[in-house]
């Protein structure tokens, strides 16, 4: 058969095509389209802002600084989660209609997220001049750590995918558990503040290495510590290594079960 | 253009859980789940070009599973499997629409699917519209159109891939007079081309109109092959 050959190209035309057609079913089109975009950081945001600095009251260096520079990476991985459990199912019509390389699916969601997410980074200089924090050099490290959460953020949308697929009962079970490793992670309580046995434990969690390179590049000004970029990468590498083999078995089956 | 299929044995296996829902393979060895059932159990067809070919039969006799693995949107999980030419499909009637989406940007998403780069799809638009008829209902959100609606788009953006081979599951029987007349003559001007059109479908005075030759199917098998006015008026009579 003369299928379209699968060229970095063709790739990234058909990535581009999936997160454009999954922009406009999630923003929907209008004037308002812009402003919700604007202000959906902002809400996921402001929750933990509100808690933090507010009903708990916590002291702490620009400390709604510290929490964005952990919410920010966290909603990335988690959107992309939420967007992949129910990615197949929601292109049912094209994968039951149309040969495509389905592998682009995963990335696809983590696309459409990142897009969507951009917005945060107006909260996150916003952040920093309210708490009169200047930028250091190691800001232009900013790019290589977002480079890693993206890469994390599609390693965990393939597993997401499959799962969503296999067995959609478990949809809300699988996001409790995504939440849940925020809270096992230095979100709220940067990991400088953290001592003994729980500092050591939360180092594990591969958001960690997220969050806290986020607060080395825009809080303290500083190189990340090398585990903060290599930890994450290790762990999405070994993701892929595992799941992307059963998703080129698996894929070509799609169209069965939908 | 030298379109040609042809199908040796080509089978497709539907593996289910013990609530006999299809699961994937991985996901059935997960859950030690044995029971297979094919859908379709051995194909054997050679179509050559400038040949258009009717797939007659019942309902579950395996016709949409054998124009999903001639689209490539299903695995032959056994037999053999040779296509020459680019294959444009019309597998059901929501075309792989997505109903939040307009028309032109469902046409998009599709045209690059197939193969299209944004590029020639944005050019490609003109003609899609012209071709689906669909006026101004184009760059509207295609949750409220018919069906038939869809399968005009669908057909359109298939059209526009300029295939040779084209393949049809019963949406050409959604459509109105209008556009089923548009479909004949596309579909007779790909044959003198030397291309291949299949169609399956119920509606035999169409698929008598568009094709010389039909295929019965029954149980995921080819039982019998030959002019098309003689299998289908078989298998009605058999009925």
């Amino acid at each position: 058969m003369e299928a379209v050959a699968l060229t970095p190209r063709r790739s990234v035309e058909v990535i581009a095509a999936l997160t454009k057609s999954d922009l406009k079913v999630r923003y929907g089109r209008g004037r308002f389209t812009l402003i919700k975009w604007l202000l959906d950081p902002f809400a996921a945001v402001g929750v933990y802002l509100l808690l933090v600095a507010f009903v708990l009251n916590r002291r702490g260096y620009a400390v709604g600084l510290s929490i964005a520079c952990a919410v920010v990476p966290f909603q990335l991985v988690m959107m992309t989660i939420i967007n992949a459990l129910r990615a197949v199912d929601l292109r049912r019509s094209v994968i039951t209609n149309m040969a495509f390389d389905k592998s682009l699916i995963p990335v696809a969601s983590m696309c459409t997220e990142a897009i969507g997410f951009s917005a945060c980074f107006v909260l996150i200089a916003l952040l920093m001049v309210v708490y009169g924090v200047v930028p250091t050099v190691w800001i232009l490290m900013l790019p290589a750590i977002v480079a890693v959460t993206l890469f994390f953020a599609t390693a965990c949308a393939f597993p997401a995918a499959l799962i969503g697929l296999w067995k959609p009962e478990l949809i809300p079970f699988v996001m409790s558990v995504a939440r849940a490793t925020y809270f096992v992670a230095p979100g709220l309580i940067a990991l400088r503040y953290v001592y003994g046995r729980t500092h050591d434990l939360l180092i594990f969690n591969p958001l960690t290495g997220l969050f806290e390179g986020f607060r080395d590049a825009l809080l303290y000004g500083q190189a990340p510590a090398w585990w903060e970029l290599a930890y994450p990468t290790a762990f999405g590498v070994l993701l892929i290594a595992i799941v992307y083999p059963l998703w080129r078995n698996e894929s070509p089956h799609f169209a069965k079960v939908l | 253009m030298r379109a040609h299929i042809r199908c040796e044995e080509v089978g497709v296996r539907f593996q289910l859980d013990r609530a006999r829902n299809v699961v994937t393979p991985a996901y059935a060895k997960l859950v030690r789940s044995g029971e297979t059932v094919w859908g379709l159990e051995s194909a054997t067809l050679e179509v050559c070009a400038g040949e258009a070919i009717a797939l007659v039969g019942r309902s579950g006799s395996g016709k949409t599973t054998l124009l999903r693995v001639l689209a490539g949107v299903l695995p032959a999980d056994r037999g053999t499997l040779a296509i020459t030419g680019r294959v444009g499909s019309l597998l059901a009637i929501d075309a792989g629409l997505l109903g939040r989406l307009t028309g032109e940007e469902n046409a998009v998403l599709i045209a690059v699917l197939s193969g299209m780069t944004r590029r020639e799809a944005a050019g490609a638009m003109p003609r899609i519209r012209e071709v689906s008829g669909l006026g101004a209902a184009f760059d509207r959100p295609v949750s409220a159109w018919s069906q038939g609606m869809r399968a005009r788009l669908g057909f359109a953006v298939a059209d526009c891939m300029a295939p040779d081979i084209l393949l049809l599951d019963e949406v050409h029987e959604a459509l109105d007079h209008e556009f089923r007349a548009v479909i004949e003559e596309r579909a007779h001007a790909l044959k003198q081309a030397g291309g291949i059109v299949v169609a399956a479908g119920h509606d035999h005075g169409l698929l008598e109109r568009v094709c010389e030759r039909a295929v019965l199917m029954q149980d995921g098998r080819v039982v019998d092959d030959g002019p098309v006015d003689r299998v289908a008026g078989d298998y009605v009579a058999a009925l």
